[in-house]
């Protein structure tokens, strides 16, 4: 600028000139700067006026679209987010609400055009991977599933990441078992409560989940702790009674049924509830009495095994009555009956412990045999034929 | 224009009452320029924030916070909105209407830089109402007349030279356009491509100052985010760079529609009556608002979040094409009307319905063949940019810089040369040209600037078929051989790489003082023939003919290597020949 060029051979006249040039030149500069700061100023309150009235809007729009969204309106959930990323667009967590809503709408695409943009800016995070993991599931993708899961489980998250971990995990083994892979399912399952915290709502959870896998043991195992600990939870008792009942262990099952029976929570629960836990108990209480289990005297034994061979003989002869002689497994079994000893007296038995297993080996096909060929018995049938299905005979046989 | 013509510039008349200011201040307004450019970016900075809050707050009172379908506000607030920007351009701002493009470029060619403080206001207001009462209009294009305005406001309170008033309009112009589009690469390219025309390295500081300092103050408010969320842009297989091609195509004949359609209507509406015309913006008001009403409220406005959806793959293609046509037609009705707002915004978003329908299109029918929409979406942003607004290279980097995604910059390259060359083989004259025309201006084209082809010295050089001497050569030797060769001019090699040329009669002259053995080089004068080098432009040569009669042409490693000469009339002969 001028003024930094004094020394000049001007005439007095342009040097007075030139000073009122620097002048005015200063002055403007001057005067642009204090034009500059007042418009600063004027558009900083217009636009934090602004700012305001567009969060007002995006937290009612926001409160509109998780309304919609827990009312079961996914359609309207999404106008409301979109309305609400209008007015605070780039916030992450409402454009992963507006993604989960188009999933919910059956948008799945365009859900997971928004999840993949929002996962390119954070690829580690693990809400937006779990959602993914979802959409994939909708849509039947099995290994992207997986892999989001996994994501999700590797992933950072907001908040107490641990709980969330151990979610994403009981998640992922729901969807294991849903698509009947008991194996994987389980596997997650067993991190989970190895390392769940002391928490009997979160134990129960994984307890039933473990049942739906296919892991009754590992189910039982659960329940009874909790119910050891905390005797006062009849869900507990329950499960340890539903599942060692399943397992074939009456004598526990019917330990813990008579509890949970007893319990004074009990007659709270719903009818149907009731009685289908009566009913497990008094198939408990007639199963242990009808088991020939080698706890008992040697002759009381003989007699259930002498006893239950009468009864599966009876429900084969009915069964082949009814015109299922041609049936080669049914016939063949007629032909095992026929090589049984026909009069045998409980010392009989009690003198072939080898003869013992066979009859009530034979009594268990039978009941398995006939129901696939006979259709469903009842009465002792059906006794039996529970124990022939317990994990317990399975594995003797 | 009628009024920029009424508004005479002042600033000359200032200028011719006041002593030589070269003498005075000679680098006075050389480093005025850069403070300047800093002042006029800040201030336009702020002038669009709050140009771009008063369109959201309008649009919030008159459309409501959630337009939809079926409201009767849809038709009422763009027909209204019409009403009272014909009322504020017929009675306060009659220079407020159009893009602002061509208002900035008739100011910079003809007004002499001149943009009034009268203008600014009012294409700041009006556009403000129209745009965000829903007219199909953006506010890039106005942003630029803002800033233009302001840099020519500026330069004319510090009483600049006119050459400066018209240097300050683009530097204004550039940071406006940067602030509304949160862009500065593409507003400086689109500001040299389409308001400049050529690359000057005496302005290029000061727009990307300017354009610099209005962006910063822009994201200042606005955050950095880019104005659209972009997507996983890819490129999946080379053979998809077919269907960017076709993409192409289909953009070069979208924009001649366009281009077309506003050719088309613009002038016969503004043929029309007095009254007639008062009430255009209303009805084309009234239209859009009836599209909105019937089901596409999306075409109303800038559409930003509209082509956010897009690119997201939110529509089937069915609609984006449906949103892409009546969008197309939305905007011709607002623009021709005469409704002051600009052309950006809608080329990007039809651009962006048309690439992102071309994506849905081809992904459903070949799913194994194409990447994702968002990057045809992107491309087709750039597709329409190139065609329509012929801004090429503007094109390019406005895809880049607005996806920062460089793995995109071949397909986009080859549809937006597709859809250029296409476009510009269907319909020669560019939009704005087709403006300036119907305007009645006579405007450089930009296009034709841009590829305007310069000449260089190399272009008329010639041997050096003049006798060459040493300055150590006696001037009896030099005479001789002039003798000889009957050359009416030769030249004199100097060391350092120095030359001088010599006329036969000044060689006479100096015969006739000094003995024939004396060495030629302490006969000169202390003046030497200019450097000259093939590269330079050809008319860089002519205000040396004055002095000398023939000029040598070195060579840049060494000048002591003559690569050729030249006359007068080589370069006369050369300019008459191209």
């Amino acid at each position: 600028m001028a003024v930094f060029e004094l020394r000049s051979p001007l005439t007095p006249e342009e040097r007075l000139y030139k000073r009122k040039l620097i002048f005015r030149d200063v002055i403007a500069l001057v005067s642009l700067f204090v034009i500059t700061v007042a418009l600063a100023v004027l558009t900083y309150l217009l636009f934090n006026s602004f700012l305001r009235r567009r969060q007002a809007l995006t937290q009612t729009w926001l409160l509109e679209g998780e309304k919609a969204m827990a009312t079961g309106r996914p359609k309207e959930a999404v106008d409301a987010y979109r309305s609400a990323l209008e007015y605070g667009p780039l916030q992450r967590e409402t454009e992963a609400k507006l993604a989960m809503a188009l999933s919910a709408a059956g948008h799945q695409q365009e859900a997971v055009s928004y999840f993949d943009t929002l996962l390119e800016s954070e690829p580690g995070n693990g809400q937006i991977n779990l959602a993914l993991a979802r959409i994939a599931t909708k849509q039947g993708n099995e290994s992207r599933a997986i892999e989001y899961y996994q994501r999700a489980l590797d992933g950072t998250w907001e908040g107490d990441g641990y709980a969330r971990r151990r979610t994403v995990r009981l998640e992922l083994a729901r969807y294991f078992i849903g698509v009947v892979d008991y194996p994987r399912a389980r596997t997650q399952l067993l991190i989970v409560a190895g390392n769940a915290p002391d928490d009997p709502d979160i134990r129960m959870e994984i307890a039933g989940l473990m049942e739906k896998a296919q892991a009754p043991s590992d189910a039982l195992e659960i329940y009874r702790s909790i119910a050891e600990q905390k005797p006062d939870r009849i869900d507990a008792l329950e499960g340890a009674g539903r599942v060692a009942l399943a397992l074939g262990r009456f004598g526990l099952a019917r330990a813990y049924l008579e509890e949970a029976v007893r319990h004074a929570g009990f007659a709270s629960q719903p009818d149907p509830v009731q009685s289908q836990y009566r009913e497990m108990l008094a198939d408990a209480t007639q199963l242990l009495d009808l088991y020939p289990g080698t706890d008992l005297k040697v002759g009381e034994r003989a007699q259930r095994i002498l006893h239950a061979a009468t009864v599966a003989q009876t429900r084969l002869n009915v069964c082949l009555a009814n015109g299922k002689v041609s049936d080669p497994q049914v016939a063949g079994l007629a032909a095992k009956w026929q090589q049984v000893p026909t009069k045998l007296t409980p010392t009989d038995l009690a003198r072939q412990p080898q003869l013992e297993q066979s009859i009530m080996a034979l009594v268990y096909t039978t009941e398995l045999e006939t129901e696939r060929a006979c259709g469903p018995p009842n009465g002792e049938d059906l006794l039996y034929l529970k124990i022939a299905k317990s994990p317990l005979v399975a594995e003797q046989q | 224009m009628s009024t920029e013509t009424a508004e005479k510039p002042r600033a000359t008349a200032a200028a011719a009452a006041v002593p030589d200011l070269n003498k005075i201040a000679p680098t006075r307004e050389e480093r005025l320029f850069l403070v300047l450019s800093i002042f006029i970016g800040v201030i336009s900075g702020l002038l669009v924030v709050s140009f771009r809050i008063a369109i959201e707050w309008i649009r919030l009172l008159t459309l409501g916070p959630a337009p939809h379908a079926g409201q009767y506000r849809l038709l009422l607030a763009p027909a209204g909105a019409g009403l009272i920007v014909a009322v504020l351009m017929w009675w306060l701002f009659p220079g407020a209407s159009g893009s602002g493009v061509n208002q900035t470029k008739a100011a910079l060619y003809i007004y002499n830089g001149f943009i009034s403080f009268r203008t600014v206001i009012g294409k700041f207001i009006t556009s403000a109402i129209a745009i965000g009462a829903g007219h199909s209009l953006g506010p890039e294009d106005p942003s630029l007349q803002i800033g233009a305005g302001v840099a020519s406001m500026i330069a004319r309170k510090l009483h600049l030279s006119r050459e400066s008033l018209r240097l300050f309009a683009p530097i204004g112009a550039a940071a406006g356009l940067a602030a509304a589009f949160n862009a500065p690469v593409s507003a400086i390219l689109f500001v040299i491509e389409e308001v400049i025309g050529r690359w000057s390295a005496a302005v290029l500081g000061s727009v990307v100052l300017s354009a610099i300092s209005s962006v910063v103050v822009a994201r200042w408010f606005w955050g950095s985010e880019p104005l659209f969320r972009i997507p996983p842009v890819t490129l999946r297989d080379p053979r998809e760079l077919t269907a960017y091609a076709v993409l192409g195509v289909c953009g070069g004949l979208l924009a001649l529609v366009f281009s077309k359609s506003l050719g088309y209507l613009r002038p016969r509406l503004r043929t029309q009556s007095h009254w007639n015309r008062f009430f255009q913006p209303s009805v084309a008001g009234l239209i859009v608002g009836a599209i909105g009403y019937f089901g596409f409220p999306q075409v109303m406005g800038p559409g930003y979040a509209v082509m956010d959806q897009a690119m997201h793959g939110q529509f089937a293609w069915k609609i984006l094409v449906a949103l892409a046509v009546l969008k197309l037609l939305a905007t011709t009705l607002s623009f021709s009307s005469g409704t002051p707002g600009g052309m950006f915004a809608p080329t990007l978003f039809i651009g962006a319905m048309l690439g992102a329908a071309v994506g849905t299109f081809e992904k459903h029918y070949f799913p194994l063949l194409t990447g994702t929409v968002g990057s045809y979406a992107l491309a087709g942003m750039g597709v329409l940019f190139a065609a329509f607004l012929r801004a090429p290279l503007t094109s390019v980097f406005m895809v880049l810089e607005v996806s920062g995604n460089y793995s995109i910059v071949v397909p986009v390259i080859l549809a937006n040369t597709v859809a250029y060359l296409l476009a510009r083989s269907l319909q020669p004259v560019a939009i704005f040209e087709v403006f300036t025309q119907q305007d009645g201006l006579e405007l450089p084209s930009m296009e034709e600037q841009r590829e305007e082809r310069v000449l260089h010295i190399e272009d008329a050089l010639r041997p050096p078929d003049v006798p060459v001497v040493s300055g150590v050569d006696s001037i009896g030797a030099a005479s001789d051989l002039i003798a000889k060769t009957n050359s009416p001019a030769f030249l004199i090699r100097l060391p350092g790489g120095s030359w001088y040329a010599m006329r036969q009669d000044e060689l006479t002259s100096t015969a006739a003082t000094l003995t024939g053995d004396t060495p030629i080089e302490r006969a000169l004068n202390s003046d030497r023939t200019p450097l000259l080098f093939p590269d330079l432009p050809l008319d860089s040569t002519l205000s040396y003919f004055a002095r000398w009669p023939v000029l040598p042409v070195l060579n840049r490693a060494n000048k002591n290597n003559l690569e050729g000469v030249i006359t007068l009339e080589d370069v006369l002969h050369r300019y008459q020949e191209f």
